[in-house]
């Protein structure tokens, strides 16, 4: 190395430890708050302002740091920092599913105090509140919540249908009036997505998948759910690049016309009505069609949560924080500049909410009747060879009454019991 | 082969990788809402404005390029003394030493990642960017240190001893006469590295919490939101930012084909 | 100074790179080896220790033989394609003339771009009904992802596109290391082209080649990002290479020693890789003359 490249090279690394480095307080005073959450939206100035106004009520200093979009990647995270000890941070995001496993794992403070289960039942939707309280104790407070709907074309449809046979009609009649349109499109992927649809399935045909603690994954309502979810691919009535598709790839098959039905999450509304959009005008929302009847759609969403290693003094500060971004103001905000569906019941009815975000409100029927995937913490650890088997089935490769008794073999052994 | 017949060969090459290229190029001019179409009906600048939005894409772009250069500099600066006492000094052992650093470099990436989180938090390095570039270093110290050796092994022997008769001690030797022999050779070490550590994705994630401190494969992996996966904005901004790289990578492609010469790949 | 002082001039210099080596990569490695060795499922609250019950427990399971049989399946079909491919290509760049520069600059790209932009972007294209190539390629044949036996190859097919300009660079390297003469001499006295491709250039090109394999294979042994953005792992596992196994199982499962004994599983095997190409590679370097 030249004299100047071995000079330039030192500067990079003097320059890099420079601009790296910062300062540390050894320890951080109760009155600074570390918050993980997953950005939003484009547009951080409303939730900034959010924070902000918390920031001035009440003195304290609340330092946002961003947990990547990914599930996977945000749940590492989350493991990885909770797991070394859980002081990096105070408040954070949690999905639905996790918090089971984590409140399990003690690494969430019991929130019972500052939101005792029965307020948190009367205020919050039934599915979240359901997910949050465990052993009659207060792990998380919901935030924002999804739920699986029904999108249908509203002019190739006339009524959106209630029940499977309805729905096979539905398409049938669709394919008839639009010849090489695609039926019914899901997320059939091998991931939580296919899960939230097979729960979706199980469900419309009346069966339930928790007894107690344990996953109860091979009655013959499950295999009924995953035999129907089967024979959509193999009849046609769904085409085969589901085998594949996650929220996206459905939805901008639907967005494109090419399809009748999809099943996807309330996000996809305002990308549907997109002036740009060729459905735009033309599309319906819906229940889930079940066996007899509506089905309920799968419950997603996030919750807030505080870390179990806060020393009391910050995890005061950090329930007023959990506290204020929860109430229904804050709700409001939510749903009016980032799209997300409020956790409080009475958010659907606020004024504002009705004004400016008028499909978000008209929601308040489809939302109250999501449920959870099942709340246990072993749910897990055996989603991801439920997974595995759900797709397996799906896309022919073995039959469902195999792989929910592949799967249920594996939930057992992870829970410890003899079969 | 004559240069026609070299050029006939390597246009279905250059099909077979341009042609995707210039497709997620013109991605990047595609309205989102037109993405399952065979065509878009318009270009648009949108995706890209999206893209830079608030300044988060260049900063990541800043920071990858401060974090990319540390690495290749600090990498070089272990490796290439360390490739020389191997080559030139005879220290023993000097092959089981680069076996061994290439079966280090060869765990999975996801086992280590939680037990550095915690060595990392223990000397306060977690979310700077000094301790991604530790990490980033001695991973690819192996493959620094791979090519290195080969390339002072290829120089010829008389140029040490030469320099050595002429009364250099062995480091003098080493920084006068053969670094700069080397430098092809250094360059394509230099390279490799940088286009590693400016693509890491994982330990980046994981290490980094403050958005002024994000690279760009973080900055690429927080576009969208749960569910969405906007590939048009992404597209844009993947091909902003694959640009510096691109621009390093031309301006050294000619030492590094000549410093893959200089006798790395006879070892 | 004498050899014995340069020696130990030698070993100062190497200790700083130990070190490092030692200190960042060494650390975490002896803690998953040592993980491995435990249940530990943190959500749960287990952490025993279990010896080899773990490995016993792997060769016990199908989704990890499954998933070692697509690696080994992944590493052989890629390697050997990007090989065949690279060949040519590096051949053509050594002899391209003018805007040799160019091209090696364009071939380099696919290269450069990050694997996980690379491999949505291959998604898009190859997407069932919607992307380019079903669009091009209609009725159903091209629809890979979708089929459980077939999905692995577009994983391939990515690999392949982004590095098969790396091992064309380590080629061209190895080809610009031959000396003229002997191609000429050789074609002076009346030898093909193809001839002398195959009696003189390929056998000093062995070298390089057998360094590209090495290196290819190690790496491809690893695959993650390709697999996880194109199918995660799916349909029914039957994408799913050791390294996303291992991910899944630490992960989205939280089993930590499991997971930390299918990463030391993986490592081992790359490990006995390494060992065969390097010494393929030693036995090249004894059969020909010392310089």
């Amino acid at each position: 190395m030249t004299p100047s490249l071995r000079a330039l090279s030192l500067l990079a690394l003097a320059a890099a430890f420079g601009a790296g480095c910062r300062t540390r307080e050894d320890t951080r005073a109760a009155s600074r708050l570390i918050l993980r959450y997953q950005p939003l939206g484009p547009d951080p100035a409303p939730f900034r302002e959010l924070v902000a106004s918390f920031e001035r009520e009440t003195g304290m200093e609340v330092e946002l740091q961003a947990l990547p979009n990914g599930a996977d990647l945000a749940h590492q995270l989350l493991v990885t920092s909770l797991g070394a000890g859980g002081e990096d941070m105070d408040v954070f995001v949690l999905d639905v599913v996790w918090v089971a496993e984590l409140a399990r794992a003690g690494w969430l403070a019991d929130l019972s105090d500052a939101f005792p289960p029965a307020r948190v039942r009367e205020e919050f939707l039934a599915g979240p509140a359901a997910a949050v309280v465990q052993g009659d104790r207060t792990f998380a407070v919901p935030w924002y919540v999804d739920v699986g709907l029904l999108y249908y074309r509203t002019d190739l449809v006339p009524e959106p249908p209630r029940t499977y046979a309805a729905l096979a009609a539905a398409i049938r009649a669709a394919q008839a009036e639009a010849p090489g349109i695609a039926g019914y499109v899901w997320q059939g992927r091998q991931y939580e997505g296919l899960s939230c649809n097979f729960f979706e399935a199980l469900w419309g045909h009346g069966g339930e998948a928790l007894e107690g603690d344990r996953l109860r994954l091979d009655t013959p309502a499950a295999r009924a759910a995953l035999g129907w979810l089967r024979e959509l691919v193999a009849d046609g009535l769904s085409p085969r690049s589901v085998v594949t598709a996650a929220e996206e790839d459905a939805r901008r098959a639907f967005q494109e016309g090419r399809a009748a039905f999809m099943r996807n999450w309330p996000y996809a509304w305002p990308l549907l009505q997109d002036p740009a959009s060729p459905v735009r005008g033309k599309v319906g929302v819906a229940p889930l069609p079940g066996e007899t009847g509506p089905a309920p759609g799968a419950l997603g969403g996030w919750q807030l949560a505080i870390s179990s290693r806060a020393p009391p003094a910050r995890r005061a500060a950090a329930a007023r924080l959990v506290a204020h971004l929860t109430s229904a103001g804050a709700n409001a905000v939510l749903a009016i500049h980032y799209g997300r569906n409020p956790a409080r019941r009475a958010a659907y009815d606020d004024p504002r909410v009705r004004a400016e975000a008028p499909f978000i409100a008209g929601l308040l029927p489809l939302v109250e009747r999501a449920r959870p995937r099942p709340v246990t913490p072993y749910y897990m650890l055996a989603a991801d060879s439920l997974q595995g088997e759900l797709s397996a089935a799906v896309s022919g490769l073995r039959l469902p009454a195999e792989a929910l008794g592949r799967a249920q073999a594996q939930a057992d052994a992870i829970a410890g019991v003899a079969r | 082969m004559s240069p026609r017949a070299a050029w006939t060969v390597a246009v279905p090459y250059l099909a077979f990788f341009l042609l995707p290229l210039g497709w997620l190029a013109l991605t990047s001019f595609w309205p989102d809402a037109e993405l399952a179409r065979p065509l878009p009906s318009h270009l648009t600048l949108e995706n890209h404005a999206a893209a830079l939005a608030g300044g988060g894409l260049a900063r990541a772009v800043a920071n990858s390029l401060l974090v990319s250069g540390a690495t290749a500099a600090l990498a070089l600066a272990l490796a290439a003394p360390a490739a020389f006492a191997v080559a030139r000094l005879g220290v023993r052992g000097g092959r089981a030493l680069l076996a061994a650093a290439l079966a280090i470099s060869m765990f999975p990436p996801i086992a280590t990642a939680a037990p550095l989180y915690v060595a990392l938090r223990a000397v306060r390095l977690l979310d700077t960017l000094p301790g991604l570039v530790l990490p980033y270093a001695s991973f690819s110290l192996p493959l620094a240190l791979w090519l290195l050796t080969g390339t002072f092994r290829a120089l010829p022997a008389e140029l040490y001893r030469a320099a050595r008769v002429d009364g250099c001690t062995p480091l003098g030797a080493f920084r006068r006469v053969l670094l700069p022999v080397a430098a092809p050779g250094v360059a394509t070490a230099g390279l490799l590295v940088f286009v590693f550590a400016w693509n890491e994705l994982l330990y980046a994630v994981t290490f980094l919490t403050s958005p002024a401190r994000r690279t760009v494969p973080v900055a690429l992996a927080l576009f969208g939101g749960e569910f969405r996966d906007p590939f048009v904005v992404l597209a844009a901004a993947s091909t902003i930012a694959t640009i510096p790289v691109v621009a390093v990578a031309v301006l050294f492609q000619r030492r590094v084909v000549s410093g893959l010469t200089a006798g790395a790949v006879k070892g | 100074m004498t050899a014995r002082s340069e020696r130990r001039l030698g070993a100062a210099l190497v200790v700083p790179a130990g070190a490092v080596l030692a200190l960042v990569a060494l650390g975490p490695l002896l803690a998953t080896a040592w993980l491995s060795l435990r249940h530990r499922v943190p959500v749960l609250g287990e952490d025993r220790f279990v010896g080899l019950g773990n490995y016993r427990g792997l060769a016990a399971d199908a989704r990890f033989w499954g998933a070692l049989a697509n690696t080994a399946y992944f590493t052989g079909l890629s390697v050997a394609l990007e090989l065949l491919l690279a060949l040519p290509l590096a051949l053509a760049l050594h002899h391209a003339g003018r805007g040799r520069g160019a091209l090696r600059a364009a071939v380099l790209v696919p290269w450069i771009l990050p694997t996980v932009v690379a491999a949505k972007l291959w998604a898009l294209l190859l997407q069932p009904d919607l992307g380019l190539v079903a669009r091009l390629w209609p009725g159903g044949a091209a629809a890979v992802l979708a089929r459980p036996m077939l999905a692995l190859h577009a994983a391939i097919l990515v690999d392949v596109w982004k590095t098969t300009p790396f091992v064309a660079l380590l080629l061209l390297a190895g080809l610009q290391a031959i000396p003229e003469d002997l191609a000429r001499a050789a074609r002076v006295d009346g030898a093909s082209g193809g001839r002398v491709f195959r009696s003189i250039t390929l056998p000093l090109l062995r070298p390089a080649i057998l360094l590209a394999l090495l290196f290819r294979s190690l790496d491809a042994f690893r695959v993650f990002d390709v697999v996880f953005v194109l199918t995660e792992g799916g349909p029914g596992h039957t994408t799913e290479p050791l390294s996303l196994y291992a991910y899944k199982t630490l992960l989205r499962a939280g089993s930590f020693g499991r997971g930390a004994a299918i990463s030391l599983v993986t490592f081992l095997c790359v490990v006995a890789i390494g060992l065969a190409w390097l010494s393929a590679l030693g036995e090249r370097r004894h059969a020909e003359a010392p310089p």
